[in-house]
């Protein structure tokens, strides 16, 4: 078995599984936000339950739309709020952050146990060593009710890495690469794992950024194994890292990806660097590396959101805040931010956006005419600067 | 549920959750979804060309993106019935099949135009519309389980003896 089966095996009190198997797993945390909350606590009440299957392992987390930006998203917030008081559990609101960063603070599941919250970006698990698994309301209320999760074990892609990565590289480069070689939808219904001596290369913060994009290219499960290669794969792909250089994400599609220097002078209008793909302190040093002492392009609106309270604390105390604002660029609250399109930056038909964020369909992020770019936190600072797509000359040197 | 018959309309390749249902409509409430079925598509006045159990008929990846529920909900509210397409995004499919909308995976969207009548059996994977006919593969006995009960919810509460 793969490290994917022997987790889903173990998850569904089983010794063995093959991929095609329809299991029932045991969850360790089932969480949702104010977008699939509000739905999955009316499919609650309909299930009829009493109670939730373990009170200290249902979370509710506000990081959409906060503060509200209409009336409706408020009403939402009271909706799990009034739940949230109702069933004893835990919610975090008035902005503390990203989903995925507070479950990895406050709520982090074990290596090999089983994470499902109501968001498609719960694959950022992976980069710790949990299995995420993205769902949607109705299948988040019943695990919420039942403590359980049907899921068919799938077939695994393995990635096995070698090299070093160049220091203009990142975690973000690396899984818009792999989106160019797969596409949208190769994986569906698979799982991806990445192994090899390279994924030493790649800190818990990096990792939960490749992770976090798995389910860009349709991986059912994205996980980091270890430098040993998985048995019982289905394939394998190898990743020189070394040869690797910065990746972009074009006009409409995450999968869209060419060398950054393709499109290298583009003119741009807004850059956006946050979301629980790119908002982790490791994110933030490389947009004050490039900020220090220097100031964005004026004509470009740089925002900067960090994914937890945690992180805007650190950077606070080191100072990173204030360099980023000296720069001409702001510093806006934890949360999701502009990344989908509901407030907070929206963009227009006349915008060029390169964004740290995980989408770039039509109208993610306001007008269906606004092109968005996807990069790295690097990628976007240095773009921010010259106000054009640039790529970045490796540490604090553009 | 095992077979059903409707007009079609028909869309592309990687049709994303945002297209379906844009982020600035998700706070909707749940009653006027409807109104905003692929609200994220230019040109496209989608709830004045959506019928009543309309067949919804796309190439590859349909829904990827987001978990958002409301995407399949929108366009069940909106009236479609059944959605056929080369390929589904992971979530997307569950969502549908766990709020009762039938999904069904089948290459056929380069065969069809929209105003075209469709038959679809779920329960023997046959596709027939103007003499011509297209196999599938069937729906898994699980996901056929599910759409028995109308959805997740029913099919839990049945599960749980809830009356």
């Amino acid at each position: 078995m793969n490290r994917i089966e022997k987790y889903l095996a173990k998850a569904a009190n089983l010794e063995e599984v093959t991929h095609g198997q329809d299991i029932t797993c045991q969850v360790s945390y089932v969480a949702a936000h104010d977008v699939t909350a509000p739905i999955a606590i009316k499919m609650f009440r309909e299930i009829g339950v009493k109670q939730v299957f373990d009170p200290e392992r249902v979370v509710l987390i506000v990081d959409h739309i906060y503060p509200a930006a209409t009336e409706k998203a408020r009403d939402g917030v009271w909706l799990m709020d009034d739940f949230a008081k109702e069933f004893g559990i835990k919610l975090y609101h008035r902005g503390q952050g990203v989903i995925h960063q507070l479950m990895y603070e406050k709520h982090r599941a074990n290596p090999g146990e089983l994470v499902v919250i109501a968001d498609s970006h719960t694959c950022t698990c992976g980069g710790y060593g949990a299995i995420g698994i993205g769902v949607g309301s109705t299948e988040m209320a019943a695990a919420m009710a039942t403590g359980r999760l049907d899921l068919e074990v799938p077939e695994v892609v393995q990635i096995h890495l070698t090299g070093e990565l160049p220091a203009n590289v990142f975690g973000k480069d690396l899984i818009l690469y792999l989106g160019g070689i797969f596409g949208t939808d190769y994986l569906v219904d698979k799982g991806l794992i990445l192994t090899g001596p390279g994924i030493e290369n790649f800190s818990v913060a990096e990792r939960m950024t490749v992770c976090n994009m798995g389910t860009e290219i349709g991986s059912m499960i994205t996980l980091f194994g270890s430098t040993a290669r998985e048995p019982d794969v289905a394939e394998t792909r190898e990743v020189d890292l070394s040869s690797l250089i910065p990746q972009i994400a074009r006009p409409f599609s995450p999968a869209n990806v060419v060398p950054v220097r393709e499109v290298e002078g583009t003119p741009i209008t807004q850059v956006v660097v946050g979301s629980c793909t790119n908002g982790r302190l490791n994110d933030m040093e490389q947009v004050v590396k490039a900020f220090k002492g220097r100031h964005v392009h004026p004509e470009v609106n740089t925002f900067v959101v960090p994914a937890s309270v945690e992180i805007l604390d650190q950077m606070e105390a080191n100072g990173w805040c204030k360099i980023i604002r000296d720069a001409g660029a702001t510093v806006l609250n934890p949360g999701c931010g502009s990344c989908f399109g509901a407030h907070e930056g929206l963009a227009s038909a006349r915008d060029v956006v390169v964004a740290t964020t995980n989408r770039n369909f039509p109208g993610r992020m306001g007008s269906l005419k606004a092109n968005i770019y996807l990069a790295s936190p690097a990628t976007a600072a240095a773009s921010a600067l010259t106000g054009k797509i640039t790529v970045p000359r490796g540490e604090g040197a553009e | 549920m095992k077979t059903i018959k409707g007009t079609v309309i028909v869309l592309g390749d990687d049709v994303d959750t945002d297209q379906i249902l844009p982020g600035y409509a998700m706070a909707e409430p749940f009653e006027s979804l409807g109104n905003f079925a692929m609200a994220g598509v230019t040109g496209m006045n989608f709830s004045k060309i959506a019928e009543p159990g309309c067949i919804l008929v796309a190439g590859r990846n349909f829904g990827c993106g987001s978990s958002r529920e409301q995407a399949p909900i929108a366009l069940k509210m909106a009236g479609v019935a059944l959605i056929v397409a080369k390929g589904f995004a992971r979530i997307f499919r569950r969502n549908s099949i766990n709020i009762g909308l039938p999904v069904f995976a089948a290459d056929i969207v380069d065969q069809l135009k929209t105003g075209d009548e469709i038959t679809v059996d779920l329960e023997n994977g046959e596709i027939t519309w103007n003499g011509n006919s297209f196999s599938a593969p069937p729906l898994s006995d699980n996901v056929r389980k599910t759409l028995e009960y109308g959805g997740l919810i029913p099919r839990v509460r049945a599960e749980l003896n809830i009356q």
